[in-house]
């Protein structure tokens, strides 16, 4: 840009900037010179500059492979020195090689893992205050400690050098004995003592814990698991062989019910207690946890029900619900609990009320009339469902309605028509379809009241008919009953 | 370096054992002289004047006795020369040749001087506290080593097979022990051992002797011609060297006649005792210093079946018979904590020159996995690696850098007397 702003310049000969900028182009040469490719003479370079980079590479000796730097040059010097290990009371020299390079007053470095464990003593006032026991002297809870310190706490090893010399007819000491005595004799001092800082109190004082009945326990165990002859174990093994196989078909038909389930009921969520009965049983009868004997450590419980999923709470709470726009729809409570009874999640809009197939046409048709659609709802709210629901219900009862009229028409109609043509011929025999009508009006009857207990129709030109239907019926049935009754009385 | 915890300090290690002593530089794989434990000697009273080989060593013995010792000691044949042994049970009994043993592996084999280096000696597990005190006095005063350690055979064995708890079944020469090591340190309690490889040794001289088999040593013979198999021997005697043969001497080349014979021909049925199996087996040849060769077939198994299984007619004719190697193992495990049982049974370390028998480990596991369906054995392929297994254990443990605190320098020597080496060496 700025070459093009210069070429402006000298093309309108209008005189600026030009002085600095070539300053600056005198400034670069030398230090780009300074690069120069190899393969080209200085002559040559100098003669034709650095405008012929793309011959440089060709212009190259060819050469053979580096060989590869690995000892990061240069020779080490190593000299044989003489050390003093600062883990030594004594003035003991051993000579090693070292670098040369190593700081000869620097530490022996093996020095730092000569680590002691902490020794607890104590004073005879402590002691007879805090520590006495009558299993135990003084003199010999001196040398268990000596013993600890010295095998660092390694109780098999202890167990095996304690030799204290002790009474005829007191039996030898088990290693729980010692152990026991060891960590009851540091618990007491730690609780005894003052302490800065309670929290490595406590520390310390959980780390002395020790169970003796428990560990003497744990040993008889063992000892119960180590002396089984072949024959139990072959049938620990077979058994246990069994119960994998019972386990493996429970799985497979687990398995197969959650397929078959997936096919017919669609449950695409997994089914959770199937999971768990799975780890559970697995948990409790693997048999290498068994074997080892660590398993009487670890308390059998948390265990057990750690696997076990936690349903979702329920926050039956109301006002919970109102403030999180909840609305709970009640599961039946008449239907078991079962798999069968899963019912998946879905939406409102897909159990809209269906009215019945067989008078489908004609509330369709009326709902038509008004305008709606009663299979697709634009907004298918809570509301907006139970109204549809509710305008379904009435269509229906007014569809049934108008049916019963009609036909209650008819029949006056027919009746009319017959109680003219007896008036015409005066005098005849009517009793058989005086029968005939009576069974047709009984059914009416039922029919509308029937009606009426469902509907609540709006139309008043439906009420009055339905009104008028009911008043004629029921004047027939009074007048007929018990005609029929006679009737009969005289048949049989 | 610092990576692996080794710090070189040019330690010697010492490993004596009933037929060898060992020796070398800690730090390295195999020890770099072996000798004979067995040295050759004739007493003051012999006025025969004896030209001794260039590679013999002569030192005065205490008695003013010449000795030999080395490769070239006891097996040179010179007339009045008995052999002794300070050895016996893998324990020192007699400290009087122990000095010039050590002199001669040190400085005639390795050519190194004792006074410059720290040294490292092994024990057995049931050695005694005047053992090791006298050993230490040994290497300080006579030798002026700087600093002295003495480690146990079987803690050494488990280092040298990378654990740190072991149960070692260790066969040597004389002695077979199963020692139980947990974090180092031997159980004392669950040692067990017992002169197993005697059992086994008269077991096979009593074979060699029921085949008529003279046990007479190269260097008596000669001249032979060579006879079919089963064939009686042709061989001539030095008849001049007949009178100059003690009654030791006899012994000695016997035994390792003997010895010689269980190497090559010594072998373990690795499915128990089968009279079927074994006759299966192919027999195998072996030729006699005299000449004598012939085919040994079971025989050579029921030498091996020893280590396992005695048979009740041979435990009812002898009742102080050496426990077999199953016995000492179960004797081993009672004694030790209930809660051991798994450790040490996982990790099983055969050693010792005794187990080279060919099919000893398969043998072995096969014995313990019935009873320890978890066992698992760790037997070094190597022979030299099997057979100083103590050796190089100290060697490891005397160039890791964490030890050399616990050497016993010459200045605590001085200053605490015998008594530092019970309290240093645990």
């Amino acid at each position: 840009m700025a070459a093009s702003i210069a070429d402006v310049r000298s093309a309108l000969s209008i005189p600026g900037h030009v002085t600095p900028n070539r300053l600056q182009q005198v400034k670069k040469q030398p230090s780009q010179s300074v690069k120069k490719p190899e393969g080209i003479s200085r002559e040559l370079y100098s003669l034709i500059g650095p405008s012929a980079p793309s011959l440089a590479a060709q212009l190259a000796k060819p050469r053979l492979k580096q060989k590869p730097n690995l000892g990061g040059g240069g020779k080490v010097k190593w000299e044989w020195r003489n050390f003093k290990n600062g883990a030594r009371s004594d003035s003991l020299e051993l000579g090693h090689w070292v670098k040369a390079s190593v700081d000869p007053d620097s530490e022996y470095p093996f020095a730092k893992y000569n680590v002691q464990p902490t020794n607890y003593i104590w004073s005879p006032d402590e002691y007879a205050r805090h520590l006495e026991d009558p299993e135990w002297t003084q003199e010999e809870t001196e040398y268990l400690f000596n013993l600890v310190q010295e095998y660092d706490m390694r109780w098999f090893v202890i167990f095996d050098r304690y030799e204290y010399p002790r009474g005829e007819k007191e039996a030898g000491r088990a290693i729980e004995d010692l152990k026991e005595r060891y960590f009851s004799v540091c618990r007491k001092l730690i609780r005894n003592r003052t302490w800065a800082d309670e929290n490595l109190k406590t520390h310390l004082q959980n780390l002395m814990q020790y169970d003796k009945d428990r560990e003497q326990m744990r040993k008889r165990y063992l000892t119960s698991l180590d002396n089984r002859t072949p024959d139990q174990l072959q049938e620990e093994e077979a058994l246990f062989i069994e119960i994998k196989r019972l386990e493996q078909n429970e799985r497979k038909f687990k398995r197969e019910r959650e397929e078959l389930l997936r096919i017919i009921a669609g449950i695409e969520a997994g089914l959770p207690d199937i999971a768990d009965e799975d780890a559970s049983v697995s948990l409790s009868l693997d048999p290498k946890r068994r074997k080892k004997g660590m398993d009487f450590e670890i308390p059998a419980t948390p265990i057990l029900t750690a696997p076990v999923m936690k349903k979702p709470q329920s926050y039956k709470n109301a006002a919970h619900d109102a403030q999180h726009c909840i609305i709970r729809n009640e599961p039946s409570g008449t239907t078991p609990a079962t798999k069968a009874a899963h019912t998946p999640s879905y939406m409102r809009s897909y159990k809209l009320p269906v009215p019945k197939a067989a008078i489908a046409p004609r509330v369709t048709q009326i709902l038509a009339e008004l305008g709606i659609q009663h299979n697709r709802l634009v907004m298918p709210t809570k509301d907006n469902c139970a109204l549809l629901e509710s305008l379904l219900e009435t269509t229906t009862a007014l569809v049934e309605t108008r049916k019963v009229v009609d036909k209650a028409d008819y029949e006056i109609k027919v009746l009319k028509s017959q109680l003219e043509v007896r008036e015409n011929e005066d005098e005849g025999d009517g009793t058989a379809s005086v029968g005939e009508i009576d069974d047709s009006d009984v059914f009416e009857t039922q029919k509308n009241g029937r009606g009426e207990s469902i509907g609540s129709t709006r139309s008043t030109r439906n009420r009055k008919l339905c009104r008028r239907s009911m008043s004629t019926s029921s004047v027939d049935t009074s007048v007929t009953l018990p005609v029929r009754a006679v009737k009969r009385q005289k048949r049989a | 370096m610092v990576t692996y915890g080794g710090d070189e300090v040019s330690a010697l290690v010492l490993d004596i054992g009933t037929s060898s002593v060992r020796a070398g530089y800690a730090g390295d794989d195999s020890p770099k002289a072996i000798i004979p434990t067995q040295y050759g000697f004739i007493p003051p009273s012999s006025d025969q004047d004896v030209d001794m080989g260039d590679n013999s060593d002569s030192t005065e013995k205490p008695k003013g006795a010449r000795s030999f010792i080395g490769e070239a000691g006891p097996s040179l044949f010179r007339p009045g020369m008995q052999i002794g042994n300070p050895m016996s049970d893998t324990l020192i009994q007699d400290f009087g040749p122990i000095p010039a043993l050590v002199r001669h592996v040190l400085q005639d084999s390795m050519r190194v001087n004792p006074s410059e280096h720290p040294i490292l000696v092994t024990e057995p597990a049931w050695n005694t506290p005047e053992n090791r005190e006298r050993m230490a006095e040994i290497m300080f005063e006579e030798f002026q080593v700087p600093a002295f350690y003495i480690a146990n055979t079987g803690v050494l064995n488990t280092f040298a097979a990378g654990k740190g708890s072991a149960l070692v079944v260790d066969v040597g020469q004389s002695v077979a022990s199963v020692i139980p090591v947990v974090d180092g340190f031997v159980l004392r309690k669950g040692v067990a051992y017992s002169n197993l490889p005697k059992l086994v040794a008269a077991h096979a001289r009593h074979i060699l002797l029921g085949n008529n088999i003279d046990l007479i040593p190269h260097q008596l013979i000669a001249s032979k011609t060579p006879v079919e198999p089963n064939m009686p021997p042709q061989y001539a005697v030095r008849e001049d060297k007949i009178p100059g043969v003690t009654d030791s001497w006899r012994q000695w080349y016997e035994d390792r006649a003997v010895e010689e014979w269980t190497q090559n021909m010594g072998g373990i049925l690795e499915q128990g005792w089968n009279d079927q199996l074994a006759i299966q087996r192919p027999a195998r040849q072996y030729e006699f210093p005299t000449g004598f060769n012939t085919f040994f077939g079971p025989d050579r198994f029921h030498v091996g079946e020893l280590f396992f299984f005695h048979k009740p007619n041979l435990v009812a004719s002898n009742s102080s018979l050496p426990r077999h190697i199953p016995a000492l193992i179960s004797d081993s495990l009672r004694a030790c904590d209930i809660e051991l049982r798994q450790v040490l049974m996982g990790n099983v370390v055969v050693t010792g020159g005794g187990t080279l028998f060919s099919g000893f480990t398969d043998r072995l596991h096969n014995e313990l996995v019935r009873s320890f369906p978890h066992v698992k054995i760790h037997a070094p392929g190597n022979p030299v690696e099997r057979r100083y297994g103590a050796w190089l254990g100290g060697s490891i443990l005397a160039s890791l850098g964490t030890f050399h605190q616990l050497w016993i320098s010459k200045e605590e020597w001085m200053e605490h007397g015998k008594g530092i080496v019970a309290q240093r060496c645990k």
